[in-house]
């Protein structure tokens, strides 16, 4: 499954996605954030160790959560600040914490944490704005490590035909 | 020297291993007679006062948890409030994390870098240091021997208003953890570390396994 995070209220990109997605026989989900109330992460750690897999702050991300542990692929829709996603494109990845357990591994050389999970999910971003598009591309392929997964790669809006090419 | 100090920590201060980063941290910064005023951004209702502090002044210091490899939505979100200032205003930041290694944190810290430009001031250098998850389960002594080692660090920030010194960059200790350590951690991670985890989580009053899988 194929999921889009439009935290943009720009409705146009996720229907330019739909469209350019059914030539190719896809149908991706697409999660509208933009009237949604969707808190940044507190750093809490009640999803690790009270509350093991599940947020303390009980707002419209639960749902999305529970989609993204189903997800091949999870693509964002944001808007950029300073050179990088905006935080409400941000708040989406912090609010990721209770996918990973408390436990730690290492994965090559570097510590990790263990996925809850089996399910690997993708990660790709499309930005509406000016950005650091080379670091956001190396902040993407980090963030993937979270997932345990590989970065999709970033997108402009002006480049929505070749996100979607790595819709699959 | 006068600083404003941020700590850009969404966790209230409380529970902020920032914060107690910056407890002994600002221990350092008080020797030579420089002084500080410090705000938190988890608390919304300081934000005015922060922008306020940033506006007026020429040294400043953001201390921050690494979150997803970079900045907290929160911070971000602060931080997307501002006007680019183009003074001279000089920035520092405290990066710390949880995992252990200075690769982890070097996404990071690139960004701050690149941030302090887009806010039109100087870069002073950013303090880069992993392995301080347990800042907040630790209290009195074993708390010291984390936190501890930042006081240098305060002087030095002092000394040099900013972090560019040599000893600023050894601070952070191994890039990568050499194999020998690989290998202990190996084994602590899965003997010691999930009893402790499982203590802490009992405490907490948790009653379900910690790798309990909520929405299968």
């Amino acid at each position: 499954m194929i999921l889009i995070v439009n935290t943009t209220s720009d409705i146009s990109i996720t229907g330019e996605i739909k469209q350019l997605a059914a030539k190719s026989g896809i149908k991706p989900e697409v999660i509208e954030t933009a009237e949604m109330n969707i808190s940044h992460c507190i750093g809490c750690n009640y999803c690790w160790l009270k509350t093991p897999g599940e947020c303390s702050i009980k707002d419209d991300y639960e749902m999305i959560l529970k989609k993204i542990i189903h997800a091949d692929q999870l693509w964002v829709i944001s808007n950029t600040a300073l050179g990088f996603l905006d935080h409400k494109g941000k708040n989406i990845f912090d609010r990721i914490l209770p996918i990973a357990t408390m436990y730690l591994k290492f994965v090559k050389d570097q510590m990790r944490h263990v996925p809850r999970y089996e399910q690997r999910t993708d990660i790709g971003i499309i930005y509406r704005g000016e950005i650091d598009r080379e670091y956001l591309q190396r902040w993407s392929e980090r963030a993937a490590l979270n997932f345990e997964s590989r970065s999709l790669g970033v997108f402009g809006t002006d480049s929505i035909k070749e996100a979607v090419s790595c819709m699959c | 020297m006068h600083v404003l100090i941020i700590n850009g920590s969404p966790r209230v201060k409380q529970h902020s291993n920032t914060d107690k980063i910056l407890e002994s941290f600002t221990q350092g910064i008080k020797e030579n007679g420089s002084t500080y005023e410090q705000y938190e951004i988890s608390d919304k209702k300081q934000w005015e006062d922060i922008r306020k502090a940033y506006y007026s002044n020429s040294n400043i210091l953001i201390a921050l948890p690494l979150y997803v490899e970079c900045v907290p939505g929160l911070l971000m979100e602060f931080l997307e409030t501002l006007s680019p200032k183009g003074d001279g205003t000089r920035i520092a930041y405290i990066l710390q994390s949880g995992f252990a290694e200075g690769i982890q944190l070097r996404c990071g810290e690139a960004y701050l870098e690149k941030l302090t430009g887009y806010l039109g001031c100087e870069y002073a250098g950013t303090l880069v240091k992993g392995d301080n998850f347990s800042i907040r389960f630790f209290e009195g002594e074993m708390r010291d021997r984390v936190t501890g080692p930042y006081k240098e660090m305060g002087r030095e920030y002092a000394a040099n208003a900013g972090f560019n010194t040599d000893k600023c960059k050894a601070f952070t200790g191994y890039e990568i953890l050499p194999l020998h350590l690989r290998i202990m951690l190996r084994i602590i991670q899965r003997t010691v570390a999930r009893t402790m985890f499982a203590k802490v989580a009992r405490s907490w009053g948790c009653t379900r396994p910690l790798g309990y899988r909520p929405y299968q």
